[in-house]
């Protein structure tokens, strides 16, 4: 049709009148879709995603996550509701695991060294099984099989395939737990790791252990500080650590003792509630059976004096604790990790002994043992001493091969060791993983491994929830073929399944075989959450809900003694604490990058420390008003010297941190570990001397004194504080905080004037202004 | 407070800062959600690092009373918000669903919306996106990456209700509460991130904002936010006595 400027002017001008009436008659809202019939692309929901239930062992401690899955990727990993341990929350590292599962830096294939001095060079699994089979030829009582703690049937398999060459199977962790093993055995006699009711406890105590953020069983302990503060009467909760970790920040009185006093701390906590008589005799009479000599040498100036922490805040916590009941005690992190962490840990465990908190509702609840059988329900890294024998004797030339998978030994361990030329003595070092780390620049033999979203397994939470939980991780994508379709990401196996498939079969075919026997194995016992007439279909079950668990079945303690010998050990030349450039270091496990085993993940790097904000590097934390007297700013590049070496760190000064402490964080260092973590950082393992704790032998690794200098040169700290213009999100302050009983609104009218204050100057009212 | 009932549905959040722990569990959960570009080293050094929802932290106090506050804070989602009008191509406006909502190919990237955000969260993309060809697998494909020179924000996970919404219809049911959860809802650990339909009396967020510790963010300039928080508690505080953080 052709239409003249006439006929065109009118009929232009009739629909922008009638578009107007339209629009005039609709929502606001109408007016724009009709100008622009492009709906966002959000609301166009493209296909059908599946989620799947599986479990996370390598990034948490058995946590039951639920992964989304798209035309065959990976999309999202958050916690599983139906999950007794997560119940569908989430910590900030689930979803980094994603992108070490598409990293571009995966292994892609075996890779193999012909020489120690030689290249690494790409290899077929045939080749690689051939230099697998040849290293296991002489292996026969010298064969070492390195694993991170393992729980569920890849601990099993990884046991009894070292056990089938008369070999060791040993579990490295940066951060020991094994004086908290031992401490809960001794005190509480249980063999797993106790859990905790702080969703009923009314008052939680606890030492070292940063279990808000990376400490035990983060997000089962997140679920529960929600429901503790959702509580009619709010709990209180107390912390003591000497530097202030998520846990302290989240914490009503943060005790901040001098590094390896928490023991004594805890003694004196225990003298104030027996000697005020806070509780029944017969609780008293226990607690002493549990502490020989009980706290008859302890007194509250000392105390003070020694922990460097106020009586008075000593008392308020003791009071606390004791008074408002249900109360529950624990410790862990560094709190253990010193010379006399088993004394330490001991002390603070028996606390619930005082007020009647062991398996109690808001106490402290014991968990049962594994469901399967000889499938461990508990592990814990060897201890060091352990590990400077097995080092030893690689470096002798007596270990013919060694197995690693899991864990990056040679980042992981303190100088002092030299873990490095051991592992140049050993003729075949085999190392599974799915990025190279600094570990396989040892290795004669690399092999692609699939992380836990490609594999077969079974995990048992530690700790638990209280009653036994067998959880399921199966394979929630394929291999992955690159996008360009040259080939595969990663063409990985599964440790479990590449070690029975050289093992003599006696333990198995593969791992689904292991999980779907071990099913089938529990739906013959009748109890727990999957009840169905046939093993397939409780199988089934069992796998579309992340696994098994039985409410019924829970454990129970036998109170026994701490082990005081320990206590001669302790934590000595406090003194000089603060005294011009000593300080004490105190490492911390990374909230996203943990000990570095998600430094590869690009997502863990960039996320902001709780307390820092710092990201993408490695800093130190120490006092600012101490930093203020050594002349240490911000971004000044400090040189940290122990006797076992130096690294460098970023100063970053703030208050929440005790005087004559440095805290610097984990994780970073890496020599390799792909694009995102290479050389970025520095490694604050490595200079940790080799103390141990006096009744394990573990890694004391909290021990350590460190001369601190500034480098002379200052650079930009990569943190998250200062990107955004801080403004007073309510008059005068940033967060409102109210007492208890208050609203908002009073507070809103009691901060006003610092309004005034900030805004207008100090005694001015807003009509005063020019 | 919201007033907005014009919709079925008001949809928005409740954050009980006495619960939020500073974990960062909701940042990573939302970045791995929207498809956020990946804030390298050199773009948080350059203050242009781009963060739908962030922890803040403030200090308060020396040692050995020092204390760290920890505020969460996304778009607000305001029913009166500075960045709609200011807008040359309505390319921000808000939803009768409670939502204001960014449609990235209306853009034009004036940047006039960020400067009028009284919260400073809306993010400018100064680059292209860019994820090495492998991590692109991840990418969540119900939601637009966008590109350079655009705008962009929290969406309150506008397509997880757009997908709830289907499957409602589908079924021939109203949305349950709880149904719809955002990406950093639903990763809190605490549960101090709830999202709900504020239309709805019985819904828990309806009930949490009846809370006597309710307040909104900057509420003196009447943006009236469709996020209300719950103040942060403070056992020992003597009551009546104000309190005053600083930004660190």
């Amino acid at each position: 049709m052709k239409l003249n400027r006439r006929e065109f002017l009118a009929l232009t001008g009739k629909t922008a009148v009638g578009a107007v009436i339209f629009a005039a008659c609709g929502l606001p809202e109408r007016e724009l879709i009709v100008q622009s019939p492009v709906d966002l692309p959000e609301d166009l929901v493209r296909g059908e995603d599946a989620w799947y239930a599986t479990s996370m062992g390598d990034f948490s401690n058995g946590d039951g996550v639920l992964v989304r899955v798209m035309e065959g990727r990976a999309k999202k990993i958050e916690g599983n509701p139906d999950h007794p341990v997560t119940r569908g929350k989430a910590t900030a590292r689930y979803d980094a695991v994603l992108q070490l599962l598409y990293h571009p830096d995966r292994i892609s294939s075996p890779q193999l060294r012909y020489s120690k001095a030689g290249n690494l060079v790409n290899a077929s699994w045939d080749q690689a099984e051939a230099r697998f089979t040849e290293a296991l030829k002489n292996a026969d009582g010298a064969l070492t099989v390195v694993t991170n703690p393992l729980r569920g049937h890849l601990g099993s398999v990884a046991s009894k395939f070292a056990a089938q060459y008369n070999g060791k199977h040993m579990a490295f962790d940066p951060v020991e737990q094994g004086v908290l093993h031992g401490a809960v055995k001794s005190v509480l006699g249980q063999d797993q790791l106790p859990t905790f009711d702080i969703s009923n406890a009314q008052t939680v105590l606890s030492f070292g252990a940063d279990w808000l953020g990376t400490w035990g069983s983060p997000t089962q302990f997140g679920v529960k500080y929600g429901e503790f503060r959702e509580q009619s009467d709010r709990g209180y909760m107390i912390h003591a650590e000497p530097r202030m970790s998520l846990t302290a920040a989240a914490a009503d009185l943060w005790l901040a003792p001098v590094p390896g006093t928490e023991g004594h701390l805890a003694l004196g906590i225990a003298s104030v509630i027996i000697d005020e008589g806070l509780v029944s005799a017969s609780n008293v009479a226990a607690f002493e059976a549990a502490i020989p000599g009980g706290v008859r040498n302890v007194t509250l100036s000392d105390v003070a004096a020694r922990t460097g922490v106020d009586a008075d805040r000593i008392k308020k916590a003791a009071e606390h604790f004791a008074e408002h009941t249900p109360s529950v005690a624990f410790g862990g992190g560094s709190a253990g990790a010193h010379t006399n962490g088993s004394f330490n840990l001991g002390a603070i465990y028996a606390l619930n002994i005082l007020v009647g908190a062991v398996d109690s509702k808001g106490g402290i609840t014991s968990n049962p043992g594994s469901a399967i059988d000889d499938v461990p329900a508990s592990a814990t890294g060897a201890s060091f001493e352990a590990w400077e024998q097995e080092i030893a004797n690689w470096r002798a030339g007596n270990v013919e091969t060694v197995i690693i998978r899991g864990a990056d030994i040679v980042h992981g361990m303190p100088n002092s060791v030299a873990i490095r030329e051991a592992l140049e003595n050993v003729p075949n070092v085999i190392a599974f993983g799915a990025i190279h780390d600094d570990t396989m620049d040892f290795a004669d033999l690399i092999l692609p491994e699939e992380t836990f979203l490609e594999s077969w397994g079974t995990e048992i939470p530690e700790p638990g929830p209280g009653y036994q939980v067998v959880g399921t991780q199966q394979p929630v994508v394929g291999p992955t073929i690159s996008r360009d379709e040259s080939g595969l990401i990663s063409d990985a196996r599964g440790f479990g399944d590449t070690l029975l498939a050289m093992s003599d079969g006696s333990y198995g075919r593969d791992m689904e075989s292991l999980v779907r026997g071990a099913l089938s194995e529990l739906h013959s016992t009748g109890r727990g959450s999957v009840s169905a007439s046939s093993s397939s279909l409780f199988t089934n079950g069992a796998l579309q809900r992340g696994g098994w668990w039985d409410t019924k079945n829970s454990g129970s303690s036998s109170v026994g003694k701490v082990a005081t010998s320990a206590q001669s050990a302790n934590y000595s030349e406090t003194g000089s604490l603060g005294e011009g450039n000593d300080f004490h270091l105190v490492p911390f496990l990374s909230n996203s990058l943990l000990d570095g085993r998600l430094a590869a993940a690009p997502w863990a790097q960039q996320t902001p420390d709780p307390i820092s904000s710092a990201s993408w590097s490695t800093w130190g934390e120490i006092n600012s008003i101490q930093a203020d007297e050594l002349g240490i700013k911000e971004g000044d590049v400090l040189l940290i010297r122990s006797t076992s070496g130096e690294i460098e760190v970023l100063a970053y000064p703030h208050p929440g941190v005790r005087p004559g402490v440095i805290g610097i964080p984990m994780g970073q260092g890496h020599r390799r570990s792909g694009r995102y973590a290479e050389e970025r950082g520095s490694n604050v393992l490595s200079i940790l001397v080799d103390e141990k704790d006096s009744e394990t032998g573990a890694l004391a690794w909290a021990a350590t004194r460190v001369k601190v200098q500034r480098a002379g040169k200052r650079v930009k700290v990569p943190k998250f504080e200062g990107n955004v213009e801080a403004r007073p999100i309510e008059p005068g302050v940033p967060v409102l905080v109210v007492g208890i009983g208050e609203t908002a609104s009073d507070v809103q009218t009691d901060n006003h004037h610092l309004y005034q204050e900030q805004f207008l100057g100090e005694g001015k009212e807003s009509g005063d202004h020019e | 407070m919201t007033t907005a009932e014009f919709g079925t549905h008001n949809w928005g959040m409740v954050v009980d800062v006495d619960k939020c722990i500073g974990c960062n569990a909701c940042v990573i959960a939302c970045q791995a959600e929207n498809n956020i570009p990946i804030n390298t080293q050199d773009r948080v050094e350059r203050a242009r690092s781009i963060s739908w929802i962030r922890v803040e932290r403030y200090w308060e106090g020396d040692f050995p009373d020092a204390k760290a506050r920890f505020i969460p804070i996304m778009c607000q989602h305001c029913e009166n918000a500075p960045c709609e009008p200011v807008c040359p191509v309505y390319a921000t406006y808000h939803n009768s669903e409670g939502m204001n909502v960014q449609v990235y190919n209306r853009c034009v990237g004036t940047r006039y919306c960020a400067n009028g955000c009284p919260y400073i969260v809306r993010f400018f993309n100064y680059w292209e996106p860019v994820w090495p060809e492998s991590l692109r697998n991840h990418l969540n494909p119900d939601v637009t990456v966008r590109s350079r020179g655009i705008m962009e924000k929290c969406s309150f996970c506008v397509h997880r209700i757009r997908r709830e919404s289907r499957n409602a219809r589908s079924a021939g049911v109203e949305i349950a509460d709880g149904a719809v959860q955002t990406a950093c809802s639903s990763a809190c650990p605490t549960s101090a991130l709830n999202f709900g339909n504020f239309n709805d009396p019985e819904s828990k967020v309806s009930k949490m904002k009846e809370d006597k510790r309710h307040y909104t963010l900057l509420d003196q300039f009447g943006t009236d936010p469709n996020v209300i928080y719950l103040a942060k508690i403070d056992a020992d505080k003597k009551v009546g006595a104000g309190e005053a953080a600083t930004h660190g």
